[in-house]
């Protein structure tokens, strides 16, 4: 563990390399990067394992000196951080094999790997970081590596605009995160988090002064990991390639907002509001992302609602002092999700087209990707055996738990809706006839299917290191030795898991009933006629009320939602630069080349500045 | 004055100045007697050389403690010495730029003229920052002053730099009779014009009227000087001015002039300001009136950055962010913490760097077209990739993203707002709100290198002359190095200066 920080230097070292060779190595290049990553991977997992039986170790040096103010670097492994390199460094390592079929072709491809490499040294470095200074730093850089992976295809109108709003609106974020870290410093006069963590719990900073920073780093985290208000970066991010979107939009960058607030849980802890606040906007998130979900017809957009969703889930496990439910489900969610991304990568790949309205019959076409598509889609349904069941439901015992009643019933309709969403994506990809007309549809190569046959595995069983059944492992170790998080496992009643089986089973029964068999419910649709045998006949009687009833108001609801989000969120944003951009064209105007405008703006200035200092210091 | 006490005098303390002395005589007699077909770049060559001359002489003058000669109108301490290295850096790398600069509109005849005015100006600069007295503060001030304005108008066939030079000169008199005023306020009060004996007269003063005298002198000093830093309410020159110089003039501006700037206002506000007494008794001016300065460092930097915006012109747009950088650096200055010296250093040497390095890759970039819009960037990261990581790195910088000497820079004077007690969050936050407005125009500029094809769709290589390069080399270099190691320049701080404790000395 002692050499753990070399783990962040291969990526970087893969960045670097391509970037001067990267020419010269064309698409050899995939090798310098899935190599150095494997290097990675092989050595956060012996850091795993050695954190499994070691105690915490931290090392720093003194970095900067301003006055007698002494900075440092370093690095730490914790339980958190040993787990976090090892899922980053593995998604990672997935993502570049993955990406040499997927890019193969692609003209800057060499650039890609390089990029790929600096965004993996960022979030590396982000999660070995022992202090709050050096995290921001990490931070930032993160944000670089995304935005330029977002931004790759720019010769797309839409990449350049996803990307340089990808950075404005995580941005927005990091102003809250510094703002809130300086605040903390000056209280605590540290950014180690150990020190922090100390003098909070010593009661040397006081309430308001806890609730106002952990919201303000909060805001840092709502950025990041795309949460309500500040999420719409996160679906037009989707313009970047797609394995790009399997790494930062699914296991890593977003997971980092998540994982700030996992990491200053005990200065959250501290604040009930903050944590009600976490709690809500998590829920809030949760569902209203869901429900966008609902009538999105790009199988990219799809996904990318439900990672916000999903990511709403954690933050409400954090907040409802689910510390291990929330990292649990940040764990699982990876793998999942990451399967789900390169699935639908698989599936892009195969018939270019990103539409699902375009797409239908495509199981047996894709022997590899359809069931594994399968996989992913029953996982984060939450259907019972599979990981995203355990850490979902862990989640809402949590919520149940710390007595969130009304945010526990939100989670639970969030469930329904994803289970609802995520087959209605199934269904309408893989089943049913084909609606348009594909050109040589072809499964992907072994470099593409390998690395989701991995993650498929781990989708299944990753859930199995924690369950209520064969023993919470994983929860007690994370929190073994910090009382400060938490328990291990909460009790929670049993009819929660029971609920939570049925709320999924019954989304994607309804998903069934609509996307499997529409084309007949469509017929009657049509021939509309009031006889007493298409009623008596028409099993799909049912179908026909839920979609006139419960669908038409739930896409409504959807829409409405995503109204909201067009224009009020997005409005208040644009407003917010429309002011600036106002202001900047007053500032234009006035500067207006005459010199004696110049002379006067600066006599009157003077003139002011001496006036208000006469009047406020009594001399008139 | 005899020649004996004359020749008591300790002349190797001014050792730099007399290098840059003598070398600007040899220059203007060079440029007299060569014959017209001599290539003037030799003399930008023997001006370069003399400013490295002048920093090994400096260097040499580091371990020297405390001295004054001339009865204290010139003093060497540590304010001085750091002050100075930074302009002499600055300076040789402006010469380097403008001696590959190559206009249009054709600078052969007065190239040589531009060496030698720029090495008064330089001169003039280095005064600023060892005088101990009004009068020789005002001598520098004025030196400098006068070779910019000729400098702003170089260009004598071009139209826009005539008129920039124009507004330069009368906004110029106009900043240069407001502090006049000021200091003769301060003459008339203490009868001195020394800063030692003005700050010891000043101590003990007590009388309300002198007081408000004072604070009026305090508000005039500073607005005549804020046009050096082209801060508000004397800012308004700056975008045109460096938008009709030539490019190495603009650098020069925006570099060399504004360090100078800070220099003499830190010299006299400090010396004089910090002593006088409120009507309390405790409080020293300087601090009393923190908020005005504050407020307008406040209205700087918003200002700065908000117009930025709406800029096409890239010298423009740098015209605006140099005055969001006065802003930043006033941020400093209002807080007055005890790191003010070492984070208003920091930030300048950051600044030295990143900046030039920016105008270098302008330059370069300007210089075939003659078009200065944004546009001219496009697609420079496909025609070549090393000066579009460069220029990365450098907006990367002066935007303050971590990583960067910029970033440092700014995480100091930050920490140092927040050190003092009662400390200025608001103004800390308003930085803050400022540094990510920035960021809209910064990246503007990058988005146009990454990810913008260019217009005409050629792809020539750009070609980088020798000085350029080095130029950018050492630039890129020291940019990331002190954004990974500031230690080490902090280290070279402690050592060297103390902490500045010889200031009031």
């Amino acid at each position: 563990m002692e050499n753990a920080w070399l783990i962040p230097l291969f990526p970087l070292l893969s960045f670097l390399f391509l970037l001067l060779f990267g020419k010269k190595l064309k698409e050899a290049s995939a090798y310098v990067g899935i190599l150095l990553t494997l290097a990675s991977l092989v050595y956060s997992v012996i850091v795993l394992v050695g954190r499994l039986t070691n105690d915490t170790y931290k090392a720093e040096a003194d970095w900067l000196q301003i006055g007698n103010l002494q900075l440092t670097v370093g690095f730490e492994v914790n339980q958190l951080n040993a787990l976090m390199l090892v899922i980053v460094s593995l998604v990672s390592f997935l993502v570049h094999t993955y990406s040499k079929g997927y890019m193969h072709g692609d003209e800057r491809f060499p650039v890609f790997y390089a990029y790929l490499g600096l965004f993996t040294f960022a979030m590396l470095g982000l999660v070995l970081s022992p202090n709050l200074l050096q995290t921001y730093i990490f931070w930032e850089l993160v944000g670089v590596g995304s935005f330029l992976l977002i931004g790759f295809y720019f010769h797309k109108d839409s990449a350049k605009a996803a990307a340089k709003k990808a950075f404005i609106m995580t941005r927005i974020g990091d102003v809250g995160l510094l703002i809130g870290m300086i605040l903390l410093f000056w209280q605590t006069g540290s950014f180690e988090y150990d020190e922090i963590f100390a003098s909070v719990q010593a009661g040397e900073v006081s309430g308001t002064m806890i609730t106002l920073t952990s919201i303000l780093i909060f805001v840092g985290a709502v950025g990041k990991s795309g949460q309500f208000p500040l999420h719409t970066w996160l679906p037009d991010a989707m313009e970047g390639p797609t394995p790009v979107s399997a790494l930062i939009h699914a296991a890593t960058m977003v997971a980092a907002g998540v994982y700030l607030v996992a990491t200053m849980f005990p200065v959250f802890a501290a604040s009930e509001t903050a944590m009600a606040t976490v709690a809500i906007v998590g829920a809030v998130t949760a569902i209203f992302a869901a429900t966008i979900g609902l009538t999105q017809t790009d199988i990219k957009r799809v996904l990318a609602y439900s990672t916000v969703s999903q990511l709403g889930y954690m933050m409400l496990a954090l907040g409802a002092a689910g510390y291990v439910a929330g990292v649990f489900h940040l764990m699982t969610h990876a793998f999942f999700k990451a399967l789900l991304f390169l699935a639908a990568g698989s599936v892009i790949h195969a018939v270019h087209t990103q539409d699902i309205e375009k797409m239908g019959g495509l199981w047996k076409r894709l022997k590899f990707t359809a069931p594994l598509f399968l996989i992913g889609t029953l996982a984060i349904s939450g259907v019972p055996l599979l990981s995203g069941f355990f850490s979902k439901d862990e989640i809402l015992i949590a919520a149940w738990a710390n007595g969130n009643y009304v945010l526990f019933w939100l989670a639970v309709i969030a469930a329904f809706f994803t289970a609802f969403y995520m087959f209605r994506l199934f269904f309408m990809v893989f089943t049913g006839k084909p609606r348009s007309e594909y050109k040589n549809v072809h499964e992907s190569p072994a470099s593409m299917t390998g690395p989701m046959v991995v993650l498929g595995i781990l989708a299944v069983i990753s859930g199995y290191v924690n369950t209520p059944w064969f023993g919470t492992f994983l929860g007690d170790w994370l929190v073994e030795g910090n009382e400060a998080l938490g328990h291990g496992h909460i009790e929670g009643p049993a009819w929660i898991m029971i609920v939570a089986t049925l709320v999924s089973l019954a989304g994607i029964y309804l998903a069934y009933l609509m996307y499997m068999k529409r084309s007949l419910a469509q017929d009657w649709f049509t021939s509309r006629a009031p006889t007493v045998y298409s009623i008596v006949n028409n099993k799909y009687f049912i179908d026909e009320i839920y979609q006139s009833t419960i669908v038409y108001a739930t896409k409504a609801v959807s829409l409405f939602l995503r109204f909201i989000e067009l224009f009020l969120v997005e409005g208040l944003v644009k407003s917010v630069t429309g002011i600036v951009q106002g202001l900047g064209k007053l500032g234009a105007k006035l500067q207006n080349g005459q010199v004696q405008a110049y002379g006067t703006v600066a006599f009157v200035g003077l003139a002011v500045l001496m006036l208000i200092f006469a009047l406020t210091g009594g001399y008139l | 004055m005899d020649l004996e006490t004359l020749l008591s005098f300790d002349w190797g303390l001014m050792a730099p100045e007399f290098i840059i002395l003598i070398a600007t005589v040899i220059l203007t007699l060079l440029d007299l007697f060569l014959p017209k077909k001599v290539d003037r770049k030799l003399l930008g060559w023997l001006g370069f050389a003399s400013v490295l001359l002048a920093i090994a002489a400096l260097t040499g003058l580091l371990d020297n403690p405390l001295g004054s000669i001339l009865h204290d109108t010139f003093r060497l301490d540590a304010f001085a010495k750091a002050f100075k290295l930074l302009l002499l850096v600055g300076s040789a790398l402006v010469l380097l730029l403008a001696i590959d600069y190559e206009s249009k509109e054709g600078l052969t005849e007065y190239r040589g003229e531009f060496y030698y005015l720029f090495l008064t100006g330089l001169l003039g600069a280095m005064i600023m920052s060892s005088s101990g007295d009004l009068i020789t503060l005002f001598v520098g001030l004025e030196t400098l002053s006068i070779s910019s304005y000729i400098l702003a108008g170089l260009r004598k066939k071009n139209l826009k730099s005539n008129e920039s030079a124009m507004k330069y000169v009368i906004n110029g008199s106009i900043s240069t009779a407001i502090t006049l005023f000021g200091m003769s306020y301060l003459y008339g009060i203490t009868g001195s014009t020394n800063l030692k004996e003005m700050s010891d007269m000043l101590m003990s003063i007590s009388d309300s009227q002198h007081i408000y005298l004072l604070g009026l002198a305090f508000f005039m000093v500073f607005v005549g000087l804020s046009f050096k830093l082209a801060s508000v309410p004397f800012h308004m020159w700056a975008p045109d001015v460096y938008e009709g110089a030539a490019t190495p003039v603009t650098a020069f501006l925006s570099v060399v002039s504004k360090i100078a700037g800070f220099v003499i206002l830190i010299r006299v506000m400090v010396s004089i300001f910090a002593s006088v007494p409120m009507e309390d008794g405790t409080t020293p001016m300087l601090f009393a009136l923190q908020d005005f300065i504050g407020f307008l460092a406040a209205v700087t930097m918003i200002l700065g950055n908000v117009v930025a915006l709406r800029q096409r012109n890239i010298k423009r747009m740098f015209a605006y962010s140099s005055i969001a950088h006065a802003g930043y650096l006033l941020v400093a200055f209002t807080a007055m913490s005890y790191v003010m010296f070492d984070s208003i250093w920091f930030y300048m040497l950051a600044y030295v760097f990143m900046n030039l390095g920016a105008f270098a890759i302008i330059q370069l970039v300007t210089m075939k077209t003659g078009s200065e819009d944004i546009s001219e960037f496009a697609g420079l990261y496909r025609r070549s990739p090393i000066l579009a990581v460069t220029m990365g790195v450098f907006i990367l910088s002066l935007a303050g993203i971590p990583g960067t000497a910029g970033f440092i820079g700014k995480l100091n004077i930050f920490l140092g707002a927040l050190m003092v007690n009662p400390s200025h969050y608001v103004l800390a936050s308003i930085m803050i709100g400022a540094t990510v407005i920035s960021y809209f125009y910064y990246f503007g500029i990058l988005s146009q290198v990454f990810f913008r094809p260019t217009a005409t769709g050629e792809e020539t290589k750009v070609k980088v002359p020798v000085g350029t390069t080095v130029v950018i080399i050492l630039c890129a270099a020291a940019t990331i190095l002190f954004g990974v190691m500031p230690q080490l320049a902090f280290d070279f701080l402690q050592t060297n200066f103390e902490q500045f404790i010889d200031f009031m000395g």
